[in-house]
């Protein structure tokens, strides 16, 4: 059974790393946003973001 | 998703010549400007997809945006926005954005402005983030782009606020994370002393598991249950033990017993117990704050505050934007249209119009004279308007309603809080069986005296009982989310459930504020119908309110040369004759009389007209249209339903005696009260809490919100005034009534399984204590009966979370 006394600290070091992660994960606002990044994976980038060109549709819309 | 006669951005009926555009190589038909531009952007920048992903139409997007200028000066960005790395932050709220898409929309559309660092939009807060770089953008041109596609910006409540916010959600997420994973390590080494049931491990085996057990279970007990210790440790201080000092007293007593068994070498551990315990406490709360937290966010988001500057006119004529703050008695300001009045004040103009829905809930604009009171909180509309301030602050008739809601908020009546009773009850009780038995056993065979009184501890641990009502509550504002009511305050369904009287708002309530076509009186060789159709014609591209009751016209003809006259009416030719609809002196030059009055104008000069109570003017009438407010399409089924549930119902309206006594009878209420002033309202109720009556209240207006703040419990309408809101516990985020007595349901469910979940504590209780003090419960069998106990009120809990199978029979 001496195989316990380096398997139980083993997963000990395992939560420490899972609770660490956890928390980083919180401190770095992951949690923040639950609904939109899963709409970003319906989506293919377009090959390159342009810039529309008016600066303002207040004109248009006048 | 779009029918051909809807606009293809916000999903409203189109006008007769509607803007197009070409979206996916169709053309498209929208509404207004607005929206077009809103969509040209939007494929412009690629983001197309937004029509792919949305699962709710967007907002329709005004096109004369309101000037955001004021959103770059620093005194207000210095309370707003905070500096980050390489420039700024702030918060703002926004209330278009209705699904996932429109987050996405909003990320996508902030990324592409220049001199924007960062962004993070959240439509279940409705709040937007974005981070700037001062130096190469200022705030409003960012703001803009938002505007522009719908999403009008409003201050948030303040950057350290929101700050608070987050951290505090973030805590609570650490919290429950940190007791998830302890909780489940505690599991697997207590499964290892669980298994040995022939007590076969060796000792010092044993006794590593459990101090390593401890050691994993004392930070989830005492960090992750922290919330209950400082809870507890409150209301011991102010001698009232409730359901913190059971939670706080269950986990620490399951812990300290361990505690000590693992220091003597006792024969049992229950240090899974105590972490599992806390853990699915904090889930269960933090669903039910969870469920809360969106809902006040919301009502938040709907509180639109906006950066808060008026525009002063200085002697000289010259004008200057001011903080509404700095305005003083006597200043004469300017108001825009659509801008809210400042600050209660008097009108120069000869005649301006207000609307007021904010004070009274009616959304039709009230015509002003010079020298008429307008209030703080109005709306100015279809002209801009000077006015002299009379009142600022805290004398304003706004700050009177909120001080008002206040009062009521703090006097009312107390209804305790049935479970926390019971917690001060129950923990009396055990104390005294606990020091009995003791000291039974202590004389009698002290041997086994700490045992036993160990078991009795352990075996009666209140875990059912605590767990009996947040579990019952978390499942329960899931079952409401999902009929669309957001329960503000905690104890909002324990009120509901009481409820013994109903008392109804009409308009914006029961009605829902829209005019109804009531009659046409035709006079003057027109026929009916076709002055309904002359009339649909002329109002189809107007945005007064009552062009809504027109909208239902499908055949109207073609409206040539259409011509607004501001407060007034609408000209425009028809066929080839000009007419004129709008106010009887506008359109016949009569006198006002309510009605509206549609005439032919190219024989304005022939004869007057007989018809009562109009003039004897330039023209004759055509047609007397006579409106009504429109009854909400399920009021009457909500009425119904109420009142099989065994409520009493009564109606309280501002309005006039006739309308309100038509609309009772309608909906069948008998106790009408017309003509009541807000005050009026909060007597009405309170002499019913005198009888002894619980009230509910719904309403929508801010002239309800100190009777919605006065009543037991109260429920707005989403599409009412903010500040009502604010006032209730509840508010439906749709404008269905239905969702009342579904509410209802709810609520009496909640109360049943509440009682069950309580009743089959007790019972255990009351079955488990006199075993453990004869001395035949076993360590092992405490610890099943403890988590047996608690399971059964978790799983009967659960059941609210579904439908009932008879959710249309009250009980």
């Amino acid at each position: 059974m001496n195989i316990l006394l380096f398997l139980i600290p083993l997963s000990l070091l395992l939560i420490g790393i899972a609770a660490w992660i956890f928390v980083w994960a919180v401190r770095h606002g992951q949690f923040e946003d639950l609904d939109t990044p899963a709409l970003d994976v319906l989506r293919d980038e377009p090959p390159d973001p342009p810039t529309p060109v008016e600066a303002t549709d207040r004109d248009d819309a006048g | 998703m779009d029918a051909p006669a809807a606009c293809h951005h916000c999903g409203e009926a189109l006008p007769q010549s509607p803007a197009r555009a070409d979206i996916d190589g169709a053309s498209r038909a929208f509404c207004c400007e607005g929206c077009a531009a809103a969509a040209r952007w939007i494929r412009d920048a690629h983001l197309d997809d937004y029509y792919r992903l949305r699962s709710a139409p967007a907002g329709r997007v005004d096109a004369d945006a309101p000037s955001l200028a004021v959103w770059d000066r620093e005194d207000l960005l210095a309370g707003h926005a905070r500096t980050v790395d390489g420039g700024r932050e702030i918060t703002v709220l926004t209330d278009g954005m209705r699904c996932a898409a429109c987050a996405w929309l909003v990320d996508r559309a902030l990324a592409r402005e220049p001199g924007v660092l960062e962004s993070s939009a959240n439509a279940v807060t409705g709040r937007i983030r974005i981070a700037w770089d001062p130096a190469r953008t200022p705030l409003s041109k960012p703001l803009a782009r938002l505007a522009a596609l719908g999403y009008r910006p409003y201050l948030a409540t303040g950057e350290a606020r929101e700050r608070a916010r987050r951290a505090e959600r973030n805590r609570a997420l650490l919290r429950i994370g940190l007791a998830g994973l302890g909780a489940m390590q505690a599991m697997m080494f207590a499964e290892a002393l669980y298994l040995d049931t022939a007590g076969e491990m060796p000792l010092p085996t044993r006794d590593f598991f459990r101090w390593i057990t401890f050691l994993v279970s004392t930070p989830v007990v005492f960090w992750a249950g922290w919330p209950f210790l400082a809870g507890a440790w409150n209301e011991l201080r102010g001698r009232r033990p409730g359901m913190d000092t059971l939670v706080a007293g269950s986990s620490l007593l399951a812990w300290a017993a361990s505690t000590w068994e693992t220091l003597r070498g006792g024969v049992h551990v229950w240090y899974d117990a105590a972490v599992m315990f806390v853990f699915l406490l904090l889930v269960a709360r933090q669903l039910e704050q969870r469920a809360r937290g969106i809902a006040s966010a919301q009502v938040d988001a709907l509180a639109r505050a906006r950066p808060a500057f008026a525009t002063r006119e200085l002697a000289d004529g010259s004008r200057e934007s001011v903080p509404i703050d700095a305005l003083a008695i006597g200043d004469v300001v300017r108001v825009a249209v659509g801008e809210p009045v400042p600050a209660d004040g008097v009108l120069l103009e000869a005649e301006a119009h207000f609307e007021e829905s904010l004070l009274t809930g009616e959304s039709a604009p009230v015509p002003r004279h010079a020298g008429d009171p307008v209030y703080a909180g109005t709306a100015c509309r279809e002209h801009a308007a000077r006015l002299r301030i009379t009142q600022v602050g805290a004398g304003t008739r706004l700050a009177e309603l909120a001080r008002l809601v206040e009062r009521a908020q703090a006097h009312r009546p107390a209804l305790a809080i049935g479970a926390e009773r019971i917690a001060t009850w129950f923990v009396a009780c055990l104390a005294i069986a606990a020091i009995a038995v003791y000291a039974w056993w202590r004389v009698h065979e002290p041997a086994r005296a700490f045992e036993v009184l160990l078991a009795l501890l352990v075996v009666s641990c209140p875990c059912a009982l605590s767990l009996a009502v947040p579990a019952a509550l978390a499942a329960a504002h899931g079952a409401l989310a999902r009929i669309g009511v957001l329960s503000v305050r905690p104890e909002a369904l324990e009120r509901l459930a009481r409820a013994t009287d109903v008392v109804f708002d009409k308009t914006g309530t029961l009605g829902d504020g829209k005019p109804r076509l009531e009659r046409i009186e035709a006079c003057h060789g027109i026929a009916e119908a076709d002055a309904l159709r002359i009339a649909a014609a002329l109002e189809r591209d107007s945005s007064h309110p009552l062009a809504a009751a027109f909208a239902d016209v499908t055949d109207a003809p073609t409206a040539d040369g259409v011509r607004a006259v501001a407060g007034r009416g609408v000209e425009g030719f028809v066929a080839g004759r000009r007419w004129r609809i709008g106010t009887a002196a506008f359109a016949t030059g009569g006198e006002d009389d309510g009605a509206v009055w549609l005439c032919a104008r190219d024989d304005c000069h022939a004869v007057g007209i007989g018809a009562a109570g109009a003039d004897r003017g330039r023209g004759p009438a055509r047609a007397r249209f006579v409106f009504a407010e429109r009854e909400r399409a399920d009021a009457a089924g909500a009425v119904r339903q109420l009142r099989a549930q065994g409520l009493a119902l009564h109606l309280s309206s501002g309005d006039a005696d006739a309308p309100v006594r038509r609309f009772a009878s309608a909906m069948g209420i008998e106790a009408a009260h017309a003509r009541q002033s807000p005050e009026g309202k909060l007597a009405l109720v309170r002499g019913l809490q005198r009888d002894g009556k619980v009230v509910a209240m719904v309403g929508d207006g801010l002239n309800d919100a100190p009777v919605l703040a006065g009543a037991d419990v109260s429920l707005a309408i989403g599409d009412g005034a903010a500040l009502a809101q604010r006032a209730a516990d509840l508010v439906l985020s749709g404008s269905s009534l239905g969702a009342v007595p579904a509410a209802m349901v709810i609520a009496r469910r909640t109360r049943r399984i509440v009682r069950q979940n309580l009743a089959w504590a007790f019972g255990y209780n009351l079955l488990a204590l006199p075993l453990a003090a004869a001395g035949l419960v076993t360590p092992w069998l405490a610890a099943l009966g403890m988590a047996l106990s608690s399971l059964a009120v978790t799983a009967n809990s659960l059941r609210l979370a579904k439908p009932a199978p008879r959710e249309r029979m009250p009980r």
